[in-house]
């Protein structure tokens, strides 16, 4: 009884922290939105900035969502940075975060290299082509298809159903080619589990998609991965979220080279994203037990939805 | 059942790397911040002056302002700008670093289809740093 008591508390909590986020939000408190923030000092901006992305960070470990995917429709929405730069930050967010989990999982054997850069060789090519192209469109086209993205995404994470443990009868001739397959000890089952998967093709070109959009809009992609990973290939769900980091670490590299060259990374404003949304995600696990996920992941993606719709509106000039 | 740990030698290696070298990464990015934010060094644009451009295109900001971008910062390290953005720039290279670290792995194990797919990985990378598929100037 005690517990449910402190994880309603945590929730409520977390719920004020999301409506703080949106009302509080820089963008509210000082009436500044696309306009240069000429009656605001810099600095206060990167303060913003680093507390927002560490409450982002924060939520985005809870819903079991990536920093990345959250940063750029809300930072985006809510601060007076162009979108070229906030993207460039976010592809940077997701990285450092998928650099920095990214040791233990291999070591566990949780992430698999092989089938991670059997995915991500031509997932990383179709990324610098995103980003390549998200940087060229006009900035309309990039708020609209930026806010019909996100709110596809809302409905993917509302929608999708993971399998712990897929069974897959026969693996494809390629992943056997290719050595795919597996083993990890499971922490939940006290087991060894073994796995291989199945179409790998098919699961090539959606990583090649995937990798596209994730360097068009500067979106780290575990929300397509993870679906990818699981449910089309057939690895284990822990296998799938940490492959997921590594494909993310390459494919994220590709992409944000072509923003350090056209110039849409700004240190001032990719470095306090980063560190905020890497001491919030820290900070987010130790919260992971006091709380309803699930309800926090329905605001999130509540959250996430209106940062789409409000993109679309952006790029329809309402 | 104890728990066995089942990676392997390569992946084994390149999560020591990614360990080392990340960890330095994010030391390197924040003290390059600091000293960016705080102006311990001389800035080529200080962040004020950023701050009233970042409204705009990345392309109209560098018409006005000339920050740091690609590889073109190379010889002002003596910046607090320019080391701030080496700092995002090494951040951007750990992925390659790690990589290249198990190409002769997978040779020493015979696996050539995954040493040529590393090595291509590698490529892919490399050539978006040199600019040469990424647009750079």
């Amino acid at each position: 009884m005690n517990q449910r008591c402190c994880k309603t508390i945590g929730s409520i909590f977390l719920l004020t922290l999301l409506s703080g986020m949106l009302l509080f939000s820089p963008a509210v408190a000082f009436a500044v939105q696309s306009q240069p923030p000429v009656q605001t000092e810099w600095w206060v901006w990167e303060i913003a900035l680093f507390v927002f992305s560490f409450f982002l960070g924060i939520i985005a470990v809870i819903a079991g969502v990536g920093g990345g995917v959250l940063f750029v429709p809300i930072v985006s929405s809510f601060f007076p940075f162009h979108i070229d730069f906030v993207r460039g930050a976010g592809l940077l967010v997701a990285l450092s975060g998928a650099l920095s989990a990214g040791s233990p999982l291999l070591k566990k054997g949780l992430a698999n290299l092989k089938l991670a850069l059997s995915m991500a060789l031509i997932a990383s090519i179709s990324s610098i082509a995103g980003a390549m192209v998200g940087l060229a469109m006009p900035e309309n086209i990039v708020q609209l298809s930026l806010g019909a993205t996100i709110l596809g995404i809302s409905v993917i994470m509302l929608l999708s159903k993971n399998s712990a443990y897929p069974e897959i009868k026969e693996p494809d001739t390629l992943s056997k080619i290719l050595h795919i397959y597996g083993i990890y000890y499971d922490e939940q089952l006290k087991k060894d589990v073994s796995w291989q998967i199945h179409r790998t093709p098919v699961g090539i070109l959606l990583f090649v998609v995937i990798g596209f959009m994730a360097g068009m809009f500067g979106l780290g992609a575990g929300w397509a991965n993870v679906p990818v990973f699981n449910l089309v290939l057939g690895a284990p769900l822990r296998v799938s979220v940490a492959t997921s980091i590594f494909v993310l670490s390459v494919n994220d590299t590709a992409a944000a080279w072509v923003y350090l060259h056209k110039g849409a990374v700004l240190p001032l404003i990719a470095v306090p994203s980063v560190a905020g949304m890497m001491l919030g995600t820290k900070i987010g696990a130790r919260l992971l037990t006091k709380v309803h996920t699930r309800v926090v992941r329905k605001l999130v993606i509540t959250l996430l939805a209106a940062a789409g719709l409000r993109a679309l509106l952006k790029g329809f000039g309402i | 059942m104890k728990q066995q740990l089942h990676a392997n030698r390569i992946q084994l290696t390149y999560a020591t790397v990614l360990s080392w070298t990340s960890t330095l990464g994010i030391i390197f990015v924040i003290t390059g911040y600091l000293v960016y934010v705080f102006q311990l060094l001389p800035s080529t644009v200080p962040p004020s002056e950023v701050a009233l451009h970042w409204h705009l295109r990345a392309a109209e900001l560098h018409k006005i302002v000339p920050v740091p971008s690609g590889w073109d910062w190379i010889y002002q390290l003596g910046r607090g700008d320019v080391l701030s953005y080496a700092s995002v720039v090494y951040l951007s290279s750990v992925t390659m670093l790690c990589l290249a670290v198990i190409i002769p792995l997978f040779l020493k194990e015979n696996d050539v289809i995954y040493a040529v797919m590393t090595l291509l990985q590698v490529l892919v990378l490399v050539f978006a740093a040199a600019g040469i598929v990424s647009g750079g100037h």
